[in-house]
């Protein structure tokens, strides 16, 4: 990839249009397009598009490779009328949903019952900015970017919340209730599991943390921080075993039970969203991000765009494992929830801290190689 | 939060059928329930009375959806000895083969939406995938998947097709085997075991005073069967176990279930090895004229046959799927039953919610209620 960053692609394109644009407007106007801020602007604008695009059709894919998996896991096929083997299927669902009608009870604070669901969505989209998918994907190295990105990632259960008791209705709140109990209790240990790999690789920078995996992946030394960090994210994607917030068989849809078209297409995209960032975290804090060891023959690491590809590779085998575990493990209760979290979770996720240290004090391992010096 | 009381049902995906269970709760602790019953009621038993006896029999189909050869059974031997009538020994054996196969279906069936109630979702699809087996079977004698009307006043209506008790051979073998994967996906799982030991526990004092009966008893540890206890038809003649378990709670009902499949895979493969050398007819052939409806006769010569005919009271009690279930028909003389009268298992089974519920959590009660396994078709009627 070297230079030629997405960024530098959406400025050039920018650039391109609006020299174009001036080509064919009257002198004072052509000045004022081909101004150098007017092309940043827009590229900036080109660079959010290009990423909301890639973003939004990665969920939609997600959602078609659970479908199918999911399908396969319970011996049969899964959507398949719909394009190449159901490809096209969630694009329909999608847009039927957009068609539809929505509702708001009477009875609901219509501030609340609006802005949770686009809120939630919009701050599940904004990680997206941050995550580098590729070298040179993001705009600018954030030397904290791991830290933003969990922390705009934790917003979640405040609009959660917000749209569950706005809603006025008794499943809503109380799917409510859980969801935000889960989610600061599962906050912890997900951090703490975050930490270890802080500690090992030395920076908050996700690029750096990547790059720091070149000669091995941490999931070997780390495989503590991993478990941890998965499970943590189950929970916080709400996914089976830990998806009491809208277990349907007590509530009936927990806390989107009142919500109907586009407003339940929000929360359900933005339920995917979460968990395509949940399974890039795991690939780039854990998996190695777009590196591939080096017995990996050059020809299938050399091609162009192969980080990418690899990347989403890695990512939706992680996200596999997500389904996975969903198509074979029942839905546990929220007081078993809460008693795995702070009793089991958290000293595991303390032990993978002092784990990490240990490595970064013993500095060479005879399986994994030499640690990289870490750089505080 | 303070208490509450919350409405589960009549639409909630917990209900599994049209009723509504008031719950007082407080956070998540149950504090009182009461189940509302009543929004499927149809009137069966007085319809009945305004048939021909063997046109009731399209009704047992509709009391149960998952279990109707079990209520056409009891319908049927009621009937007969009020009628004063007895089938050739073949149908008697076809009757108890049906109502095995529907003790399967009815238990996988209960299987597929209980897993589901605990969050299970594979094991859903696996076990209606199974049972589909076995309606595939009775779809290829009475040509209908669940409202069958096959058994008749005085036998069956048809033999089984060519090549049936093969067939049926393979789809037992197939049953035998993945019995084990069920057990192994719900018994071999840490969370199922912590999510349903200790659950909904009823003890058998409790079960014997509120009336609830079936695998909800025997899990209580009592081993009282009517199969067994009382036997019907042609059980007598047939090698099964009482499957019991001493839990009392929703594992032990799930061990009770899954034994009972097992048990009556074993009589079904007695049953055909029976019917595979035993050929007869399968209707008496000494019923009464009007039976018959279309061609009964008319007029006064019908009139008098039917005023001719000898009175009489019938009673059954059969093991149902989901419990004993016992039916009464009072024959006045005439083509109409005079009464006709049923009792449910599920009913009592679901009114007394008030033992196994109260003290669990909001999240109980769909395993809880998924162990009783209800069918309101026969609660309501």
């Amino acid at each position: 990839m070297g230079g030629a960053t997405l960024f530098s692609v959406s400025y050039g394109l920018a650039s391109l249009l609006l020299h174009a644009l001036g080509y064919i407007l009257p002198q004072p106007l052509r000045a004022g397009v081909t101004n150098g801020n007017v092309i940043l602007g827009l590229g900036v604008l080109l660079f959010g598009a290009i990423l909301l695009g890639a973003s939004m059709i990665n969920t939609i894919v997600l959602i078609w490779w659970e479908r199918k998996l999911l399908g396969r896991f319970m011996d049969r096929r899964g959507a398949m009328h719909v394009g190449y083997a159901g490809l096209l299927q969630n694009f329909a669902d999608g847009f039927k949903l957009f068609r539809k009608n929505t509702f708001r009870p009477r009875e609901a604070d219509s501030l609340g019952f609006y802005s949770g669901p686009i809120a939630y969505m919009v701050t599940s989209m904004i990680i997206f900015g941050i995550l580098p998918i590729s070298s040179g994907w993001n705009s600018g190295s954030l030397p904290l970017s791991l830290l933003l990105a969990l922390a705009i990632f934790s917003f979640a259960p405040l609009f959660i919340f917000v749209s569950a008791w706005s809603s006025n209705n008794k499943y809503s709140l109380m799917g409510g209730m859980r969801s935000a109990a889960q989610m600061i209790a599962y906050e912890v240990p997900l951090l703490l599991a975050v930490v270890a790999v802080v500690v090992v690789s030395g920076s908050f920078d996700l690029s750096t943390i990547v790059y720091e995996q070149q000669n091995y992946w941490f999931w070997g030394p780390l495989i503590l921080a991993l478990i941890v960090f998965v499970a943590g994210m189950l929970a916080e994607t709400e996914r089976i075993p830990f998806d009491l917030p809208e277990a349907e068989a007590e509530l009936v849809e927990g806390w989107n039970t009142e919500y109907g078209g586009m407003l339940f297409a929000f929360f359900m995209l933005a339920d995917y969203l979460r968990a395509l960032v949940g399974s890039i975290l795991v690939v780039l804090l854990f998996l190695g991000g777009w590196t591939m060891p080096s017995w990996v023959p050059s020809a299938a690491t050399s091609f162009p765009l192969a980080g990418i590809a690899w990347f989403m590779v890695k990512t939706y085998a992680v996200f596999g494992l997500f389904v996975w575990i969903r198509a074979s493990l029942p839905r546990v209760r929220t007081d078993q929830l809460l008693r795995i979290g702070w009793n089991r979770m958290i000293p595991l996720s303390l032990a993978s801290v002092f784990l990490a240290a240990a490595l970064v004090m013993v500095k060479c391992l005879p399986v994994f190689g030499c640690l990289p010096s870490p750089g505080i | 939060m303070s208490e509450m009381w919350l409405n589960m049902g009549p639409q909630h995906p917990m209900t599994h059928g049209l009723w509504n269970l008031r719950v007082k709760i407080d956070g998540e602790m149950i504090l009182d329930v009461d189940p509302e019953v009543g929004y499927l009621h149809r009137g069966i038993e007085k319809i009945s009375e305004d048939r021909h006896y063997n046109e009731v029999i399209t009704l047992m189909d509709r009391c149960c959806y998952v279990a109707g050869f079990a209520w056409e059974h009891m319908y049927i031997l009621a009937s007969e000895q009020a009628l004063h009538l007895s089938p050739p020994e073949r149908a008697e054996y076809l009757r108890v083969m049906c109502e095995e196969l529907q003790r399967i279906a009815s238990h996988l069936m209960w299987y597929a939406a209980f897993v589901v109630d605990i969050g299970l979702q594979s094991p859903f699809l696996y076990g209606m995938r199974d049972r589909d087996l076995i309606l595939d079977l009775f779809q290829s004698y009475t040509g209908a998947r669940m409202t069958y009307e096959y058994m008749r006043v005085g036998g069956v209506r048809n033999d089984l097709p060519a090549g049936f008790t093969d067939r049926a051979r393979q789809v037992m073998d197939w049953l035998d085997k993945k019995f084990v994967d069920y057990d192994r996906l719900c018994l071999g799982s840490t969370i199922f075991r912590g999510r349903c030991d200790g659950l909904g526990v009823m003890t058998a004092r409790d079960c014997v005073a509120t009336g609830v009966t079936g695998p909800m008893l025997r899990s209580a540890g009592m081993k009282r069967d009517l199969r067994r206890d009382r036997p019907y038809s042609v059980y007598k003649q047939l090698d099964f176990e009482v499957a019991v378990a001493d839990g009392a709670d929703v594992t032990a009902r799930y061990l009770v279930r899954m034994e009972e499949m097992r048990q009556s895979v074993r009589i079904v493969r007695q049953v055909l090895d029976w019917l595979d050398h035993h050929p007869g007819p399968v209707l008496a052939d000494r019923l009464p004229r009007w039976l018959g409806a279309p061609y009964a006769p008319q007029g006064r010569e019908g009139y008098l046959l039917k005023r001719n005919y000898p009175k009489g009271v019938g009673f059954s009690a059969i093991e149902e799927p989901h419990g004993e279930a016992q039916a009464y028909v009072v024959n006045e003389g005439g083509e109409h039953p005079y009464r006709v009268k049923f009792r449910s298992p599920v009913f009592a089974n679901l009114s007394a919610a008030r033992h196994y519920m109260i003290g669990y959590h909001v999240a109980d009660i769909p395993p809880i209620m998924g162990s009783v396994d209800i069918c309101i078709g026969e609660v309501d009627r």
